[in-house]
C-alpha cells in the first residue's frame, strides 16, 4: 500500500518534478475545458480546442509519460461525474417549458383526460400508475424467484450445476429487451387476447410479467453475491448445532445477507421502472384515462418509459418537454433507488466486517 | 422405549409413507407439466382420450387422488400407523400460505358464486377473512403431520371434485366485475391444477422425509430446484423458439461453397452466402436483408468502445492505484453506480437534448455512439476496478522493490495482470449495449424506414473529409441517421409487418430477431467463456 499516494501528494511531487510538465498540463486542461465549453455553446471551434488538447496530451505522453498518465487518469475519472451532471442539467432544462405551461398539474392532474396533447393537456398520472402497476407485478415475480435462484446457485446446487446455471442466467439478462417485447407482442399478447377475451391487445399484467422476467437476472446475480459473502464460520456454527442446511439458510444465512438481498431487490425494482422497449411494444400507450376500475390490471395504458418511446417522434414542443418531465420523474426515482441500495450495501459490508 | 424400537422395525419393513408420498410428488409433477401443456394450448383440454375421458377429467382425478393420499398419510402418521418424526406445528409460513389461499377461495365463493359482494358491502370480505383464519388455525394448531397434509389434501379433494363433476368445465366462464378479462374453463382448470399440484407436491415432499426439519428442507429444496430448472427452461424455450421461427428466413437463398459469397477483396469471395445478412432492401433483390442494420450496429458498438474503454480504464486506474479511499472516490462511486442504473430511455432523452442539436439537429450515428459509450462507461469502470483490485499487492511491492516507478508498475505489471477481467467485462458490456433500442431510437434511427436500402449502409471509413475551416475534419457518414438491428426489429413491429411475413420480399421480424440474438449472445458466450477460462487458470 505504501506506494499508493493521495491526490495532493502526487500533485506536489509532479509540480516539483518539472515546470515543463506544469505548462503542458495547464495547456491540456485549459484546452479540454475550452473544448467542453465551446461544444456546449454549439461552436465549431470546439474541434480546434480538441486538437490542441490532443497535441498537448501527445507531447506529454512522449516526454513526461508518468505524469501525463496520472493527469489523464484524473480527467477520465471526472468524465462519469460530468456526464451524470449533464444528464441532470439537460433533463431539467428541457422539462422547464412544460412546467411553465402546465405547472404542477403535470403530476397532480387526475381529471380525465389526463394526457391529451391535441387539447394541450399534459398530465402524467396515468403513466405513473402504469409504471407502478407493472413494477409491482415485476417485483412480485423477480423478488422471490430471484432470491430463490440466488440461494440455489450459492448454497444448494453442486458446484458443477451452479457453474452451469449462473452463465445461463447471465444469458437471460443478455437477451435484448426488444426481443422479449417482440415475443410478448407477437405471441403472448394474442394468446391472452383470445383466451381471456380482452378488449385490447396488450395489458399491464403481461407487461409486468415480461418485465419481471427481465429484472430476474439482476436480482439473482446481486443477491448471489450478497449470500456468498456471508462468512462460512457463521454457517458452520449453525450446522454444528445440528440444524439442517435449510434451517441454517433460513435462520443464519438469509438474515445475515438481508441487507444485500434487499439491495438486490431494490436494484431489480430500478431495472423494472426503467425498462422501456418491452412495455412500449406490449402496451397500447394511451395515457388519457385510468383503467376502470383502477385495479384492472388487464387494461392497456402506458408506463412513463413507454410514453416517452412511443410519443417523442411526433411530439410538438410542449409535448416533448412534458415527455422530458416523465424522464425527470424516472431519473429521480431510479437515482433514489440506486442511492438507497448503495447505502444498504455499505451498511452490510460494515456489519459483516465487524462480525468476522 | 419399546415403542421406539417397534417404530424402527416398522420403518425397515413397511416404507408405506415414503412410497405413498413419492407417488403424490410424482403425480403432482405430471399434473404440473400437463397443466402447462394445456395452458399454452399444445394440448386441447376437451380432447376425448380413451373412453370419452377429457383432460378435465384427468386433472380432476389426479387432484382427487393426491388429496386422498395426503389426507390418508396425515391421519396414518397422527395415529401412529406409520412412523414419522413430525414437529409440534407446521409453522407460521405454511399457515400463512394456506391462510391466504383459504381467504381467496372463500372470498371468491361468497362473492362470485353466492353473489354477496359489492366492494363497499364488506360481506364477502368478512366471510373470506373468517375462512382464511380458519384455514390458518387448522394448519398451525395440530401437530405438523396433520397440519401440513390435511388442509392441502382437503383443498385438492375439493378442487378435484369441482372439476370432475363439471362445476368448472368446458362451458364454464367467469367474468369478474372490475377486470376486463373473462376466464374460461380452458384457462381456469389448468391454473387451478397448477396451484394444487405445487401444494400437493410440497406436502408430499414433507411427508416423504417423515415431516420435521428434514421434511421441511426437502419441501423447500423442491421449490428452489424447480425454480432454477424453470429459469433454464425459459432461456432454452426463448432461444429455441426464435431459432425455429427465424431460421428459415435467415437461410432463405443461402449457399455454401467456394466463390459463392460476396467479394471481400482482390477477387476473393467468402465461401458462404447468407443474403439475409449481406443484402439491403431493394425492389430487384431476390431476398431482402438487413445489411444496413448490421453495419449500423457494428459502427455503434465500435464508437461506444472507442469512447468508453480508454475512459473507463483510466478512471479505474485512478480510483484503485492513485487515489486513497476518501470523499472523492465515494462521489465517483456514487456517480458510477448512478450511471449504471439510469434507464436507457433517459440516456436517449439526454442525447436528444444535448447531442442532437450539436450535430446538425438531426439524428446521427455519432450521437448514438456517444450515448451508448456513456452507457458502457460505468460497466467498464466497475469491472476494471474489480479486476485491478484483484491483482495481489505483492506484485506491486515486487515491482517497487526493483526501483520501478509507479506508472511503470501500473503499465507493465498491474494492467497486464488485470487484462483478462477487464476484457471480459468489456465484452459483456458490449453485448448489453448492442441490444439497446431505446437510446438509438431517439438519437440515431428515428427517421429510418424499416426497410432501409443499400445507400443507408454507413461507410464511415471513406466518409472523412478535410476542410480548411473549422471543424477541419468532417464525416458526413457519422452525422447521418443509421439503422441498427434492435431498431430494425422495433420498426418492423410498429410498421405492423406482423408475425408471419409471407413473401420473400418482406423482411421477417423473426429472422431479424434471430440475427440480433446471435450477435448479442455471441458476445455473452465469448465473455463468459473467457472469464471461466481465466478463472480456472488463476486457480491452478
Amino acid at each position: 500500500m505504501s506506494q499508493r499516494t493521495g491526490i495532493s501528494n502526487v500533485f506536489d511531487e509532479r509540480l516539483g518534478d518539472s515546470t515543463a510538465f506544469t505548462a503542458v498540463a495547464a495547456v491540456g486542461a485549459l484546452s479540454l475545458l475550452a473544448t467542453f465549453v465551446l461544444f456546449v455553446v454549439e461552436s465549431d471551434l470546439a474541434s480546434v480546442a480538441l486538437v490542441v488538447f490532443v497535441a498537448a496530451a501527445a507531447y506529454g505522453w512522449l516526454f513526461h509519460q508518468a505524469e501525463t498518465a496520472w493527469g489523464l487518469s484524473v480527467l477520465t475519472t471526472l468524465v462519469g461525474i460530468v456526464v451524470l451532471g449533464l444528464i441532470l442539467v439537460f433533463l431539467f432544462l428541457e422539462a422547464e417549458k412544460a412546467f411553465e405551461t402546465a405547472g404542477l398539474s403535470l403530476l397532480l392532474r387526475s381529471a380525465v383526460p389526463v394526457w391529451s396533447p391535441s387539447q394541450g393537456i399534459y398530465g402524467l398520472q396515468v403513466a405513473i400508475h402504469g409504471t407502478i402497476v407493472t413494477t409491482v407485478i415485476a417485483t412480485l415475480i423477480a423478488g422471490p424467484l430471484g432470491v430463490a435462484g440466488a440461494l440455489f446457485i450459492s448454497e444448494i446446487a453442486p458446484e458443477r450445476v451452479g457453474e452451469l446455471v449462473k452463465p445461463a442466467i447471465e444469458m437471460l439478462a443478455g437477451i435484448p429487451s426488444i426481443v422479449y417485447g417482440f415475443i410478448g407482442f407477437a405471441i403472448l399478447n394474442r394468446y391472452l387476447f383470445y383466451e381471456l377475451q380482452l378488449n385490447t391487445q396488450g395489458s399491464l399484467f403481461l407487461a409486468g410479467g415480461v418485465i419481471g422476467l427481465m429484472a430476474l437476472p439482476t436480482v439473482v446475480s446481486v443477491a448471489e453475491d450478497a449470500i456468498t459473502s456471508v462468512p462460512e464460520s457463521m454457517k458452520s456454527g449453525s450446522l454444528a448445532l445440528g440444524a439442517t442446511d435449510w434451517q441454517t439458510m433460513k435462520g443464519i444465512t438469509l438474515p445475515a445477507a438481508f441487507s444485500g438481498v434487499s439491495a438486490a431487490i431494490i436494484l431489480g425494482i430500478g431495472r423494472a421502472v426503467g425498462e422501456t422497449m418491452a412495455a412500449t411494444v406490449i402496451l397500447g400507450n394511451v395515457a388519457g384515462e385510468f383503467p376502470n376500475p383502477i385495479f384492472d390490471v388487464f387494461a392497456s395504458t402506458a408506463t412513463l418509459t413507454s410514453l416517452i418511446a412511443s410519443q417523442y417522434g411526433d411530439a410538438a414542443e410542449t409535448q416533448l418537454s412534458a415527455l422530458f418531465v416523465a424522464g425527470v420523474v424516472l431519473f429521480v426515482i431510479v437515482m433514489f433507488l440506486s442511492l438507497v441500495s448503495q447505502l444498504i450495501e455499505r451498511r452490510m459490508r460494515r456489519q459483516l466486517e465487524g462480525d468476522s | 422405549m419399546s415403542n421406539a424400537s417397534e417404530r424402527g422395525v416398522h420403518r425397515d419393513h413397511s416404507p408405506l409413507l415414503p412410497t405413498v408420498s413419492a407417488g403424490v410428488v410424482g403425480l403432482s409433477f405430471l399434473t404440473f407439466v400437463l397443466a402447462w401443456l394445456v395452458l399454452f394450448p399444445i394440448l386441447t383440454p376437451s380432447t376425448q382420450l380413451v373412453g370419452g375421458v377429457t383432460f378435465y377429467d384427468v386433472f380432476g382425478l389426479a387432484m382427487l387422488l393426491c388429496g386422498v393420499a395426503l389426507v390418508g398419510s396425515g391421519v396414518a402418521s397422527r395415529t401412529g400407523y406409520v412412523p414419522a418424526t413430525p414437529s409440534a406445528t407446521a409453522g407460521v409460513t405454511t399457515g400463512v400460505v394456506l391462510g391466504v389461499l383459504g381467504f381467496v377461495v372463500t372470498g371468491l365463493f361468497v362473492s362470485q358464486t353466492l353473489g354477496i359482494d359489492g366492494p363497499m358491502g364488506l360481506g364477502w370480505f368478512l366471510a373470506a377473512f373468517v375462512g382464511g383464519a380458519a384455514v390458518f388455525v387448522a394448519t398451525v394448531a395440530p401437530r405438523e403431520d396433520v397440519g401440513s397434509t390435511v388442509p392441502i389434501g382437503a383443498f385438492a379433494l375439493l378442487a378435484g371434485l369441482v372439476v370432475l363433476l363439471g362445476v368448472i368445465g368446458d362451458s364454464w366462464t367467469w367474468n369478474p366485475s372490475g377486470l376486463a378479462a373473462t376466464f374460461s374453463g380452458d384457462m381456469a382448470v389448468p391454473v387451478v391444477a397448477l396451484v394444487v399440484s405445487l401444494l400437493t407436491a410440497w406436502a408430499g415432499a414433507k411427508a416423504y422425509e417423515g415431516f420435521g426439519a428434514r421434511g421441511r428442507q426437502l419441501g423447500a429444496y423442491m421449490f428452489v430446484n424447480l425454480n432454477a430448472a424453470l429459469m433454464l427452461f425459459v432461456l432454452f424455450v426463448l432461444i429455441a423458439f426464435i431459432v425455429y421461427r427465424g431460421l428459415p428466413g435467415v437461410l432463405r437463398g443461402a449457399a455454401v461453397g467456394l466463390g459463392t459469397g460476396p467479394e471481400v477483396a482482390f477477387g476473393l469471395h467468402l465461401p458462404f452466402d447468407v443474403p439475409f445478412v449481406t443484402n439491403s432492401y431493394g425492389l430487384r433483390n431476390d431476398v431482402n436483408g438487413v445489411l444496413p442494420a448490421v453495419f449500423g450496429t457494428i459502427w455503434l458498438v465500435v464508437g461506444a468502445v472507442v469512447l468508453a474503454v480508454p475512459t473507463g480504464v483510466g478512471a479505474a486506474v485512478f480510483l484503485t492505484e492513485y487515489s486513497r479511499e476518501g470523499r472523492f472516490t465515494q462521489v465517483v462511486e456514487i456517480a458510477t453506480n448512478g450511471l449504471w442504473s439510469t434507464p436507457s430511455i433517459v440516456y436517449g432523452l439526454f442525447g436528444l437534448a444535448f447531442l442532437v442539436p450539436r450535430f446538425g439537429n438531426s439524428a446521427s450515428l455519432l450521437a448514438g455512439q456517444l450515448v451508448l459509450g456513456f452507457m458502457l462507461l460505468p460497466l467498464v469502470v466497475i469491472t476494471t476496478r474489480e479486476s485491478i483490485k484483484a491483482v495481489p499487492d505483492s506484485y506491486r511491492d515486487a515491482s517497487a522493490a526493483l526501483g520501478v516507478n509507479q506508472w511503470q508498475t501500473i503499465r507493465s505489471v498491474v494492467l497486464p495482470a488485470a487484462l483478462p477481467g477487464t476484457v471480459t467485462g468489456i465484452i459483456l458490456g458490449v453485448g448489453r449495449i448492442a441490444g439497446e433500442t431505446a437510446p438509438i431510437l431517439l438519437v440515431t434511427s428515428s427517421s429510418m424506414s424499416p426497410f432501409p436500402a443499400s445507400r443507408f449502409v454507413p461507410r464511415v471509413l471513406s466518409g472523412f473529409q478535410f476542410t480548411a475551416q473549422p471543424p477541419f475534419v468532417t464525416n458526413t457518414e457519422l452525422l447521418q441517421a443509421s439503422s441498427a438491428l434492435p431498431y430494425q426489429l422495433y420498426a418492423l413491429i410498429t410498421a405492423g409487418v406482423g408475425a408471419g411475413a409471407g413473401s420473400d420480399a418482406d423482411i421477417d421480424p423473426w429472422s431479424t430477431a434471430l440475427v440480433l440474438l446471435i450477435v448479442v449472445l455471441t458476445f455473452y458466450a465469448v465473455g463468459i467463456a473467457s472469464r471461466s477460462y481465466f478463472r480456472r487458470r488463476l486457480q491452478e
